[in-house]
């Protein structure tokens, strides 16, 4: 049993099919690569998991139990968090208590007192290496700072999934390094399992354990990043089909 | 950090024995002036609960202080309760009027909320007119009098309001600090996230609002029995909720204290200067409204807490412009 299994997941806006028939799992502790070219799908198929949005067929189980049709609130309940593609920050707080939010109402957080929850904020504030802007307003910070203080409150909802949505689109050479650097430290020291949303193909190749790749709505590919990029179907969906076909030809 | 709390704790209570001893002080018609003062900061600190804290622009929530009026009216004349009791059960009817309409309307975001109170508001105002065998209808309805020395009534209302203020600024400040209060300002900030970190938005919301209603409808009760006359016009009169919006707003929206300052500031100005210019003052009103957007929307306490500073208030304007 997958520790999460989708099943014909798919997600219709009108004509468009966003997310086409995707059978996706992934298994526990694993880190999971979802590539592919902008309007692919890769963020609705995230809405879906974490039930923005309600499936227009299939279903999704998240260690064996159907989660399908379950508010967004109650999944995070059960262990599965998100960062977002574009940071949703409460701009009228600080950076401390924007994490709070994520130890206060997270899977771990209904018997716990705001001071209990504002250590465990602190905690994983000093993860992230964020503790220069604990007191920081959201506006003082910049975009990297902004991806980790998200990551911050993900972390701090105790989850046992974790989707990371493009956490380093817009960051430079270094901060990349380290976001990497965490996201191995995240699933190696804590054992919790991503799916990661990258369009940094380096850190595709080097982080993930399998590739899948989503075009139009439909998977096209599923395999470990050394085959991904040799992969003709993923090479012409990225490339377009004449590189594609001079590709072979040579 | 310790010391500083001392002295506001030390602040607050020199505060507190002043309004205590201020109806020994002053003369009858400035004990009427303040209580109604003191009404307005409950009002206010009631509706920051929702709009504040929330985010949501309860534009209709005067309709609860009508509730709170009537139904004190209504319990003392046809079932002879004693006004307290009246007042309690019009505070929890306006909570459950609060809880079965926010149940539809508070899915609703922004401006359609905003509409919504409204329309509630207006709504429950023309069954108070329409229901004439029970309400008394446009003509108003008369309460019972006190059995009681006239000087000494007032200043029993006037303890009253005071008491219910501190008690609506005791349960602003309890929420500033609970995971409710929390919750409720995460909604405000960003819904879709908050929804995202865990939070049941429509339940923190239904609460937020019934606790505002509460609060706000027990007010209306003791409004009732102290103006002994009410009519619809006055208890669902929609001008009290924009001016306790204009409160807030010069205060400081989703603050403990702000939204009763603004209170105060604001009523002390038109008591002593605006009721010399009668029709003139609903303009100034709108121009202190206009002003506090574009020059201190985060309120006077915050505007304090920065230092105040014209430079600051520049940037505002400038910040507007852009």
């Amino acid at each position: 049993m997958a520790f999460i299994e989708g099943k014909t997941v798919s997600k219709a806006f009108g004509a468009l099919r966003a997310v086409d028939q995707v059978d996706f799992h992934v298994e526990s502790n694993e880190i999971l690569g979802l590539i592919g070219p902008n309007g692919a799908g890769k963020t609705t198929l995230v809405n879906l998991i974490t039930g923005v949005y309600p499936l227009t067929e299939g279903e999704i189980t998240f260690k064996g139990e159907r989660i399908t049709g379950l508010r967004p609130a109650r999944i995070s309940h059960l262990g599965i968090a998100r960062t977002f593609q574009i940071v949703k920050p409460f701009p009228g707080m600080t950076v401390r208590e924007n994490v709070v939010i994520g130890a206060l109402f997270g899977k771990n957080g209904a018997g716990r007192s705001t001071r209990v929850a504002f250590q465990e904020a602190d905690r994983w504030i000093d993860y992230v290496h964020l503790h220069d802007h604990r007191y920081a307003s959201v506006d003082q910070i910049n975009i990297s700072d902004r991806k980790r203080m998200d990551l911050a409150k993900a972390l701090a909802m105790g989850p046992e999934l974790l989707m990371l949505d493009e956490v380093m689109a817009g960051l430079n050479t270094k901060d990349i390094e380290e976001m990497m650097a965490l996201v191995r430290r995240i699933n190696e020291e804590l054992k919790i399992t991503l799916l990661v949303i990258e369009h940094v193909m380096k850190a595709v190749m080097s982080i993930c354990h399998r590739v899948m790749v989503l075009h139009h709505g439909r998977k096209i590919a599923d395999a470990p990043p050394g085959e991904i990029v040799k992969d003709d179907r993923v090479i012409e969906a990225y490339l377009g089909e004449r590189y594609a076909k001079a590709r072979r030809a040579s | 950090m310790q010391r500083k709390n001392t002295k506001w704790v030390m602040l607050g209570c020199l505060v507190v024995l002043g309004f205590v001893a201020l109806p020994f002080l002053i003369e009858g018609y400035w004990v009427r002036v303040t209580t109604s003062i003191l009404m307005y900061a409950i009002v206010t600190a009631a509706l920051n609960i929702i709009a504040g804290f929330a985010g949501y622009a309860a534009f209709g929530n005067i309709v609860f202080f009508g509730i709170g009026a009537y139904t004190t009216a209504m319990l003392m004349l046809r079932v002879g309760f004693p006004w307290w009791g009246g007042v309690i059960v019009g505070g929890l009817l306006a909570a459950i009027y609060a809880i079965l309409l926010g149940i539809p309307i508070l899915r609703l975001r922004g401006h359609y909320f905003a509409i919504a109170t409204l329309g509630i508001n207006r709504a429950t105002e023309q069954i108070a007119l329409d229901w004439g065998s029970f309400t008394g209808g446009g003509k108003g309805i008369t309460l019972p009098l006190p059995k009681m020395e006239i000087q000494q009534f007032y200043a029993m209302i006037y303890f009253i309001m005071f008491g219910l203020l501190l008690l609506t600024v005791l349960v602003n400040f309890m929420i500033s600090r609970s995971r409710l209060g929390y919750a409720l300002r995460a909604i405000r900030d960003n819904e879709d996230a908050a929804e995202a970190s865990g939070i049941f938005p429509a339940r923190c919301k239904i609460t937020a609002w019934a606790i505002s209603a509460f609060l706000t409808g027990l007010t209306g009760g003791v409004f009732a029995y102290w103006f002994s006359f009410i009519e619809p016009a006055t208890v669902f009169d929609i001008m009290i909720a924009v001016k306790a919006f204009v409160m807030m707003m010069l205060g400081g929206a989703g603050t403990v204290l702000g939204p009763v300052l603004g209170a105060f500031l604001i009523e002390l100005i038109s008591e002593t200067v605006w009721g010399k210019f009668l029709t003139l003052h609903m303009m100034i009103l709108g121009v202190i409204m206009v002003a506090v957007v574009i020059l201190i929307p985060k309120g006077m306490l915050d505007m304090f807490r920065r230092k105040f500073s014209l430079a600051g208030l520049w940037r505002n304007l400038k910040n507007q412009a852009v």
